[in-house]
């Protein structure tokens, strides 16, 4: 194949561009979810108001 | 008098417009997409550089344009795409397109980018140069500008919703760049060559080396889709972080 590093060179900047464009928005989902589930768990340990536990 | 059919389709769309309901179906809906949108492009791919015969002018890095011209439409395309959802999301301050149009951005930047990065390797062998201020090639740097001023912009201010009519204006007046790119080969002597492939009308491109193309080009729409409903959906996720639909998916989750 004539001029393969240039050849390989391109696909792989495709490659590389695109694992980072499927991998980015799938961390932000899960951080996201991580978040909400920290918050749910922060309010259901959190304590209630004095006057209600009398 | 509307049929029942598209009662249920008007339905349809406009519940998809609750941010639950939207989740639902990008969690749903993206997997699929990515699939599909891999399966083509490893078509196209393998068409591109295993079957179509070797340019016999260019040799092989011809075979980068399978990847360039796919993304270089991709990139315009999703300017545009981006910019309508904008114009809905400020006439109509409906949410869910101003996060729509919002997460186009980084996936037009990411095509953008594949673009202009690809275009630089294979000009080094045929022009002999990384780079040349040449009209096509800097309206497309522009482009990837105002792709990265809407994301900056859309980072930069607090509140989501003023944030995203901020960057959706700034998408709508970008949308001046796309016929200057598109025609720039014609408006001024330019080093880039001028349109290749018609979809009207007879491409200068041998029939047999079109295939691959063909394929690439509807992978990376598809692929689009699943980028664009991820990003989206993980926004939607954000923005309705405090609200009870989060929590009991995160508590059905566990």
């Amino acid at each position: 194949m004539s001029y393969r590093e240039y050849v390989i060179a391109a696909y792989a900047v495709f490659v590389v561009v695109l694992l980072w464009d499927f991998a980015a928005p799938r961390l932000q989902v899960r951080a996201a979810l991580r978040a909400a589930r920290l918050r749910v768990s922060r309010i259901a340990t959190r304590e209630p108001p004095a006057e209600l536990r009398r | 008098m509307n049929s029942p059919v598209l009662d249920r389709l008007i339905r349809w769309f406009h519940q998809l417009g609750s941010p639950p309901t939207f989740d639902r179906f990008a969690a749903r809906w993206a997997p699929w997409a990515y699939v599909l949108g891999l399966l083509t492009m490893a078509v196209g791919l393998y068409g591109a550089l295993f079957q179509v015969p070797a340019d016999y002018q260019q040799g092989d890095s011809f075979r980068i344009l399978y990847i360039h011209v796919p993304s270089a439409w991709m990139s315009m395309a999703i300017f545009a795409l981006m910019a309508f959802y904008a114009a809905i999301g400020l006439v109509w301050r409906i949410k869910l397109c101003e996060i729509l149009a919002m997460s186009c951005a980084p996936i037009g930047a990411a095509f953008t980018l594949i673009t202009l990065a690809t275009g630089s390797i294979w000009g080094k062998p045929m022009w002999g140069t990384w780079w040349e201020w040449d009209p096509r090639l800097t309206t497309e740097l522009i482009l990837l500008f105002l792709y990265l001023g809407v994301m900056g912009l859309y980072a930069a201010i607090d509140d989501r919703r003023n944030a995203a009519r901020a960057a959706g204006f700034l998408a709508i007046v970008g949308v001046a760049l796309l016929p200057v790119i598109r025609w720039s080969v014609v408006w001024w002597n330019s080093l880039h060559q001028g349109q290749t492939i018609r979809m009207f009308g007879e491409s200068s491109m041998d029939a047999s080396m079109l295939a691959p193309l063909a394929w690439m080009v509807v992978g990376t729409h598809l692929w689009f889709v699943g980028s664009l409903l991820t990003r989206a959906r993980a926004d939607n996720l954000v923005r309705e972080s405090g609200k009870d639909w989060v929590a009991r998916l995160v508590e059905a989750r566990r």
